[in-house]
């Protein structure tokens, strides 16, 4: 009964609020665009970009300058590089992604030397530390968040039919490039407003394991979609809730939960 | 009912498609050559020819998405090349119906994808587009199938249901790249009714690429024989199909051809 009332009062704190409306915020955003990745079959480029902003996490750092708008640039500098090396044809879009994914994250190391070592501010953007967004974090995060949510609702019809079928798309007059690069520094603005809440290192688990899971599920586009968000949103909400009661790491907490819906929505469709 | 081709003669021939001196290279070397024909409002056009003969590249070409080194296209009298009214053509890919299983999408909602194009880029989808999809799917015969999932259709179900997306814009012709493949015989023949009614009752242009040369002398007003060289013929009574067909499958072709099994009145008979 006391836990119960201690997890009540939970809500009543600041960081709590925080935390727990950012965390939603970045959860929605990534698994609508992590559906679009795995049906694009694309999935590791978030895992690339994640990455590769870590080089603008530490030049943030380096420069005194509050990271996530130096991430920001560096990922859609990624976004750019990726689409123009597989435009002209230089890599295929695996080796692209781990071009940019080796370059930035060693632009990262060598600036870290160069600075002599970051505090522990560092680890915060690498593993994440929701519970401490302030104001400031939490308004970045929603300006970004709901820019990324409301974009990919006016134009998700058109992606949809991108990802489904690109020829036929290009056929109907759709602007495919332009749908694409749109889409891809969509997915690196999630990936940036994602890095505080969740780090560096697990912000493809809350790209990818919210739409697998509702993937297994077998329902229409609209149902796979709301399902999505609704793992991403349950996962997030549970995580940051465990983790302040049993104090341990949120991100962990919030990739274990999905993990978790992953293993019973798969066993479902396994059962089924 | 007898399948007929009168539609071509009922209305004043428009022409559709005009096709000049055309020539595409594909890897440096020359896929279609010296290609010149028409294509008139209502024809029913099976295209034919060998594998590797170019009828994939000549669709594709029609389409502006392949480029040509020579020649010219005009679409409803427009060049290709500044032609914007797209949605008054239809294409269903060679293989469409291979996608992914999982694809999480059902019938309904791909024949919408059918109604996005540039006209309502960032829109949604109105009443009337959805009225739409549901009327096609009704045409098609599929409306029982229109909340599954595309991954849980049949192969004939598939192909109808790819139709529907491409009709679903209402478009005035619709070019279809060999959708007939792997498919059996009973649901072949509901698919070609399908298309005869298409052709005659809404007066549809279409341009069929296939290997099921008696369906193209049984069920289609005009033979286009593709093979570098692309050759028109219009199909009557008196056309000899083996003839036109050894001027793109060679001159030790053979092609046995029953014209009392065809259930068809030629327009000249």
């Amino acid at each position: 009964m006391n836990e119960l009332i201690d997890i009540f009062r939970l809500f009543g704190f600041q960081f709590f609020q925080n935390a727990l409306l950012g965390g939603i915020i970045a959860a929605l955003a990534c698994a609508w665009v992590g559906l679009f990745l795995i049906l694009r079959k694309e999935a590791m480029i978030g895992d690339g970009i994640a990455h590769t902003a870590f080089g603008g996490i530490a030049l943030g750092l380096f420069l005194g300058i509050n990271p996530i708008w130096t991430a920001l640039l560096v990922s859609v500098l990624a976004v750019l590089g990726i689409s123009y090396m597989r435009r002209k044809g230089l890599a295929q879009s695996d080796s692209a992604i781990a071009v940019m994914l080796a370059v930035g994250f060693s632009a990262g190391l060598i600036i870290i030397s160069l600075a002599g070592g970051f505090n522990v501010e560092l680890f915060s953007f690498l593993f994440g530390s929701i519970l401490t967004i302030d104001q400031t974090d939490l308004i970045i995060v929603s300006i970004l968040g709901i820019s990324t949510i409301i974009v990919l609702g006016i134009f998700y019809k058109e992606l949809l039919s991108i990802t489904f079928d690109e020829e036929s798309a290009r056929l109907m007059g759709i602007p495919v490039r332009l749908l694409s690069l749109a889409f891809n520094l969509l997915v690196a603005i999630t990936i940036v407003l994602s890095i505080k809440v969740i780090g560096v290192i697990l912000v493809v688990a809350l790209l990818v394991l919210p739409a697998l899971s509702a993937l297994q599920l077998n329902l229409s586009f609209k149902g796979t979609t709301l399902a999505a968000i609704c793992f991403g949103v349950v996962s997030m909400s549970i995580g940051i809730l465990l983790s302040a009661i049993y104090n341990v790491a949120t991100s962990g907490v919030i990739v274990f939960t999905a993990a978790a819906i992953f293993l019973f929505t798969a066993t479902y469709r396994k059962l089924e | 009912m007898l399948d007929s081709i009168q539609s071509s003669s009922r209305k004043e021939k428009t022409t559709i498609l005009e096709v000049s001196n055309l020539e595409v290279d594909r890897s440096n070397s020359m896929v279609i050559e010296h290609a010149s024909f028409t294509i008139n409002q209502g024809d029913y056009v099976g295209v034919v020819g060998p594998n590797g003969g170019g009828k994939t590249t000549l669709i594709l070409a029609l389409l502006n998405i392949l480029p040509r080194t020579k020649g010219s296209i005009r679409l409803f009298g427009q060049d290709i090349e500044s032609f914007s009214k797209w949605e008054k053509v239809a294409y269903v890919p060679q293989h469409a119906i291979n996608f992914d299983p999982h694809f999480p999408l059902s019938v309904r909602e791909l024949v919408a994808l059918g109604r996005v194009n540039r006209s309502n880029l960032g829109r949604s989808l109105k009443r009337e587009d959805w009225e739409a999809v549901d009327e096609v799917l009704d045409f098609m015969g599929i409306s029982d199938v229109a909340q599954k999932r595309i991954g849980q259709l049949s192969g004939g179900q598939k192909q109808r249901v790819f139709v529907a997306k491409a009709l679903v814009r209402k478009p005035e012709i619709i070019l279809l790249d060999e959708p007939t493949v792997g498919v059996d015989a009973e649901t072949l023949e509901k698919f070609y009714k399908k298309l005869s009614d298409l052709n005659v009752e809404k007066g549809i242009t279409i341009l069929l690429v296939t290997h099921d040369l008696t369906a193209v002398f049984c069920r289609m007003s005009k033979v286009m024989c593709v093979n570098r060289l692309i050759n028109v013929s219009e199909i009557t009574a008196e056309l000899k199909p083996e003839e036109i067909l050894r001027q793109a499958y060679g001159e030790h072709f053979h092609f046995v051809f029953h014209r009392h099994q065809c259930k068809r009145v030629f327009k000249d008979e």
